[in-house]
Order: C-alpha cells, then structure tokens, then sequence
C-alpha cells in the first residue's frame, strides 16, 4: 500500500503553516540587578531607554542587589512583582560573569521558574558588548531549530521591533545531524542516497520557507515598516549564529528558554546565551 | 482465432477434479490476507497446477492457431486464453492516471473540494463522497480509495475532527464500488462484462448513471446520520474550521502550469475517447486496450528519460493475477467446468432471462463477491453468458455488473477498495475487525442491492 503513503505525503505537504498575528503588550516590566543606588537606577534608565519601543505605558519595577541574595529570595520577589517582562543579566551576585562559561545560578532557575520572557543583557561591568546593541532594537533575529507556526515567537520579535526595523526569522538545520543520517542511509541500499538528501532537504526547508513567506506576506499589510528577512539554511548552530548576529549588526536574539518536556533549558537556547553576551537575548 | 472447448472428450470426474482446483483457487483467495500471499502467486500456482493436470490429461489443444488472414503461428498454449484487451485497458489507465496525478491535478481537485467545505464535516463528506464516486468512475475504485483516504485523514486530522475519521473512511470504501459501477472503466468487472456483452461505455453509463446517483445520495445521506457527522454550529468553531482548511494549499503538488493543464486536456480527451471509441473510425477496430495506451505513451513523453519509474508503479500483482486468472478459466473452459457451473446457474435462475433468474443471479452475484475477489466471478460468469448466447441487451450482464461490484461492500475482502479502505483505517489504530465492518455494512449494502434488483427489473429488464 506504497500509493497510500505517496498520496498522504502529497497532502500533508500541501498543509502549510499560516502566520497569524496578535498583538502583545507589557503592562509591567522588572529589572533584576546585582547593583546597588545609583548605579541600579542608571542602568534601569538605560533599559528603559534601549527598551523604548515598548512605550511610556510600561511600569518598570527594579530590583536591587539589597533586595535579594538567594534564588529562592530572587524567585520570590519575582512572584510577588508579578512582572510580563524581566529584564537582567547573567552571574547575578557572582564573579563568574568574568569566566564566558555560565548564566549564573540565578538566572539558569529564573528562566525556568517565570512564565515572563527574560530578557539578559551584556553585562554591565563587561566590556564585550556590541557597540550598537544597546543602542536601539532595530536590527532583530528570532531563531529556532523549527519555525513553523510558532506564532509567538514571531508576535514577541515584533514587539521589539522598531519603526524601519529589520527583523530575521531565522531558521537553521543543524548539518551535522543531517549529515549523520544522511550517512546511515548511504548505508541502506533500497534507498537512494543521493535523492534522498535532495529531496530531505528540500523538505526540512520548505515548512520554514512557506511560514516565512506568511509571515511575510502578512506583516506587509499589518506592520509594513517592518522589513521581514528569511535565515533559512543548513549549517552549524552555534558558529552560524556568531557569524549572523556579527554581520547583521543584531540588537536583539530572540528564542525560546522553556522546553515543555524537560526542565532544562530549550535545545540550542542554552549554548547560544551561554555563548553570544554581546548582544541582548530574549529567552521565552 | 477460435479454440474448440471440445477438442478432447473430457469425463465427469475429470471436469469433477478441475472443479475443486477452481473451488481451492477461490478458498485460497478468500485467504489471501490469512496465507499472507498475493493473489498474483495464489492464482500463478493454481494456473501452473491447471496447466499441468489439462496437458497431462490431453485437455488442451496443441498446435498452431490460424489468424483471420490464413495465416498459422504458434503460440503457447496459454497465451490465447488471455483476454488481452482487458489487460492492455487496466496496464494503458493506471499508467495514464499515474502519470496524470503527477501534474498535481488529483490533488488540486481534491485540496479545492477541501477548501470549498471551509471545514464543515458535513460538508466534507458530501464533498469526499461524491469525489469518491466520480473518482472511482473516471480512475478506478482503488485509485480514487487511495486519493480520497489519504486525503481524508489528513485533512480530518488537520481539522482535529480525527473522532470522524472512522465514518469517513467507512462510507468513502462503500462509495468506491458505488462509483465503480458508473462507466464501463471504473472496475474490472466492467471491463470484462462489458467486453464480453459489447456494452458500449455511453451504453453503459447512461443505464448505470440513475442507479449510481441515487444510491450515492442515500449512502452519505444515511452514513451521516448513522456516524453522526453534523455540520457546524457555532460561529466560533466555523471561523477555528476556516482557518485551518486555509492552510491547505492547493498548488503545492503543481510541478508546473504547463503540464497541470495539459493533465487536465488529456483527462477529458481520455474520457471522451474512451466514451467514444465504438463509433471512433480506426479506434473502434484497435479498442479501449489500444487507446488506454495510447493516452499512457503520449502522458509518457513527458517524462521520457525517467519512464522506468512509472512502470515500476504499474500493479504487477494485478496484471499478472489477470493473466494466470485467464490461464485458470480457460482451462477450467476445456475441462467443462463452466459448462457445470452454467449448468448450476441455470438451475437456479432458470431458462432464459426471467425476473426472478435476473433477481437471483443479481443477489448470488453480490453473495459470491462479498466473500472472494469479484473479478474471478465477473470472468466465469463472462464466459458462461457468452457460451450460453445470452444476448448483449440482456438484463442478466447488469445482474453480474451490480452484483460483483455491490458485493464488495458486503464484507472488507469483498472489493479491492473496500480493502484499501479497511488498510488505512487500520494505518490510523482505528478498531474494524471483520465482524465490525459486516455489522456497520449491512444496513448500506441491503439497501443497495434492494434498490438495485428494483432498478434492474424495472428499467434494465
């Protein structure tokens, strides 16, 4: 019963991801710092300066270094403000922002534990922030490793994004794993290998391509000040994403930081913070 | 060229012996699922036995065959036996439809059906179903199975209606043998009746159609109340219903315009010539066979560096299972079984055509072919109208049409389609056993043979 098979292929290839657009909006933001006084309020004007495009209605909360110290006292001043945006940045309380090794004990919990996107920024204290990434939210790339329908990852990008703002939807198959089991079925005689590959990837390719192209065609009329750019390709994650983010000038890197299955961070999310502090991450 | 059936006298136990091989052959295919063989080996090793046991007993007549010009050739002995023009007419349209399917024409069709529901499961059905029926008509039934239920379990998945699947899939299978019985091309008891009689496809469509169209209508009409498929209520799930069947997009299959039109040109110059080809000058002497492959070859071009593929897709175990069912039969002709068996049929429907021999044949048609493959039947009962002389506008060839065809909705062996039906129910962990089919197909198949015994009395006899 090949032909059943052939003709479900057909029709299920036919079903494409269509865009839909919502409006999100934050009522309450939170800025969590290790900071103290002076600095604190500084670096929360700077946020507020940076984050302008969410507009004047937001009500930014702060939390300072005096008010916390522990990831359960962290956590529960978090519950108590309630926030729809956290704001901060990794190594809360800690040196360790100096080794590029870790989130932080703090943070690794927080993204986990809220249900509020976190935005982490470049640390304060650090020198290895990109000239232009704290600047404005111009230039903005939403990431995952399957964007199909994924709704809210594109509506939060958009959110940030700025009048004649660029934003990347970017889509990247990991060449390793595909070259792994495009090896295994170079193995298997009754298939051919080399329609095989084509035909798998340009299938991995075509579901992100045609939501884009939703994406598209639809924010062309609702938001046509937004230029939307397609990142669709095989490559390696973790390199491919330095190399965009370096020469598309990125703001802002927008991904998923919660799994539903498992309680530690998103497949790729985890990597990519620990490796990309130049520029602000929104982990949702 | 004519083969005398009494070239060799043949005694009783002998047409006894050759008898119970048909009988094991009809047993052995009624178990096809059970033996986990295809029909083509099943048949293939009953025609290797028959051949065997007619040679060694002198039933079969040696020698050269005379062509109508005078001219002898030799031939094997099992060659002549073959009904070729059958063969070529289901090898020439499968090739056809499977070249035509790729210029996404099916699948356009079938996605903008889907579309103009906008989700409605009521909708979707009258829309499957009667896609079901013109489908099985102008491809076959298990072609338009195989579209129409793929189709049918995504799309009901897509619209998360999968509670419906079940019914859908039910009365889509029940549909395929409804439609089969539109045109003279839409199943293999067709061809081969209608070859036998010299039934022309307009002839053919134009008696069957009424049947066709109201026993279509009462099936959906009464599947959908029985399985309960309802259409929308509420504003809110029409809009959630709406936007998800927008998702579908009916060009993705289109490798090109160009061809898709030239797909959709040479579908309907296919029907028609089909439809057309007793009164074709040329077309008429060389048959349906012949255009068939025509229409196949000139599809082929399209693809003519790669047609190795198509005819990989081609059905072998169908084609072959064909030709070793001829062998069979045409032994079967030299050792007198078909005489016996027509002999048994007369006894039951009684001499010459009558109503209730019309009624009966019709009835113990769908009976036989509720339980075993139909197309063995339709080819026995063929070859035993021929013999008998029944004439070409007898009602007792639409008796065998409606009865082999309707048969198949009795049980899930007793039809390809119903069977492709029952596979992708079962692709999708839904629960039918045998038994469950019987009991939910009862109800549809009583009322299709009523309705056809009536319409062939009243308007066929």
């Amino acid at each position: 019963m090949s032909h059943i098979d052939q003709f479900e292929s057909v029709f299920r290839s036919a079903i494409k991801s269509v865009y839909t657009y919502q409006e999100i909006s934050y009522r309450k933001a939170l800025l969590i710092t290790d900071l103290a006084g002076e600095d604190s309020r500084n670096l929360l004007s700077s946020i507020t300066r940076y984050l302008a495009v969410l507009g004047s209605n937001v009500e930014w909360l702060l939390l300072t270094a005096d008010d916390y110290y522990s990831t359960q006292e962290l956590l529960e001043s978090v519950d108590k403000a309630q926030p729809e945006l956290i704001c901060t940045y990794r190594n809360l309380h800690s040196e360790t922002w100096k080794h590029p090794h870790s989130l932080g004990s703090h943070l690794d919990v927080l993204i986990q534990k809220t249900t509020a996107p976190v935005l982490i920024m470049p640390h304060p204290k650090a020198d290895y922030a990109d000239p232009h990434a704290f600047e404005d939210t111009n230039a903005i790339m939403a990431m995952t490793d399957h964007l199909t329908e994924d709704h809210l990852l594109v509506n939060t990008a958009l959110r940030f994004c700025t009048e004649q703002s660029r934003l990347y939807l970017a889509h990247l198959e990991d060449s390793v794993i595909f070259d792994r089991y495009m090896e295994a079925i170079g193995k298997i005689p009754a298939i051919d290998t080399d329609s095989a590959r084509r035909e798998i990837a340009d299938k991995l390719l075509e579901q992100p391509t045609a939501y884009i192209e939703s994406c598209s065609t639809q924010l062309a009329l609702l938001k046509p000040s937004v230029q939307i750019h397609p990142i669709i390709e095989f490559g390696k994650h973790l390199q491919h994403y330095q190399d965009a983010i370096a020469n598309l000038k990125i703001d802002l890197l927008v991904m998923h930081g919660k799994h539903d299955e498992q309680l530690a961070m998103h497949g790729l999310t985890y990597p990519l913070a620990i490796e990309i502090r130049q520029v602000p991450l929104l982990m949702m | 060229m004519t083969i005398d059936p009494l070239a060799h006298p043949v005694s009783q136990s002998t047409t006894l012996l050759f008898a119970a091989v048909l009988v094991a052959m009809i047993v052995s295919l009624a178990l096809e699922e059970k033996l986990h063989a295809k029909k083509s080996l099943i048949v293939g090793i009953f025609a290797v036995i028959s051949l065997l046991l007619a040679t060694a007993m002198h039933l079969l007549p040696f020698g050269d065959i005379t062509l109508p010009n005078g001219h002898p050739i030799s031939i094997p002995v099992y060659i002549p036996g073959v009904d070729w023009g059958v063969i070529a007419i289901i090898l020439g349209s499968s090739v056809f439809v499977d070249v035509t399917s790729r210029s996404g024409l099916f699948t356009w069709i079938a996605v903008k059906l889907t579309k103009a529901s906008r989700g409605d499961p009521l909708k979707l059905l009258w829309y499957y179903g009667l896609m079901t029926v013109l489908f099985s008509a102008v491809l076959n039934n298990v072609t338009a199975m195989i579209i129409v239920g793929s189709l049918t379990g995504v799309s009901l998945k897509k619209l998360n209606r999968s509670d419906k699947l079940l019914g859908f899939l039910f009365l889509e299978g029940l549909l395929t043998n409804i439609g089969g019985m539109l045109t003279l091309i839409s199943s293999v008891p067709n061809i081969i009746v209608g070859n036998a009689a010299g039934i022309s496809f307009l002839r053919f469509f134009l008696a069957a159609s009424p049947y066709v169209l109201v026993t279509t209508i009462a099936t959906i009409f009464l599947g959908a109340r029985l399985f309960r498929i309802q259409k929308l209520s509420t504003a809110e799930e029409k809009e959630e219903a709406a936007f998800l069947i927008k998702s579908f997009d009916e060009n993705d299959g289109i490798e090109g315009r160009a061809f898709f039109w030239f797909g959709a040109f040479m579908l309907v110059a296919f029907i028609l010539t089909i439809a057309t080809t007793s009164v074709l000058p040329v077309a008429k002497e060389l048959g349906m066979g012949f255009v068939a492959i025509g229409f196949a070859v000139i599809m082929l071009i399209r693809y003519k560096s790669e047609v190795e593929q198509f005819y990989k897709a081609v059905d072998w175990d169908l084609i072959i299972f064909f030709v070793a069912l001829f062998v069979v039969i045409n032994v079967m002709e030299h050792a007198m079984v078909l005489e016996l068996i027509g002999k048994g049929i007369t006894f039951i429907i009684g001499e010459g055509e009558n109503l209730f021999g019309t009624a009966a044949l019709l009835i113990s048609s769908a009976a036989f072919s509720s339980v075993t493959d139909n197309i063995p039947l339709a080819a026995m009962l063929a070859k035993i109208l021929v013999a008998q002389g029944t004439a070409g506008d007898s009602a007792l060839w639409w008796s065998v049409v409606f009865g082999a065809n309707l048969g198949g909705n009795l049980t899930p062996i007793g039809s390809a389609s119903t069977l492709v039906a029952i596979t992708i129910i079962h692709k999708y962990k839904l629960p039918m056993s045998f038994a469950a089919f019987v009991k939910l197909a009862v109800p549809y198949a009583a009322l299709q043979i009523v309705f056809a015994v009536a319409y062939v009395l009243l308007f066929l006899a």
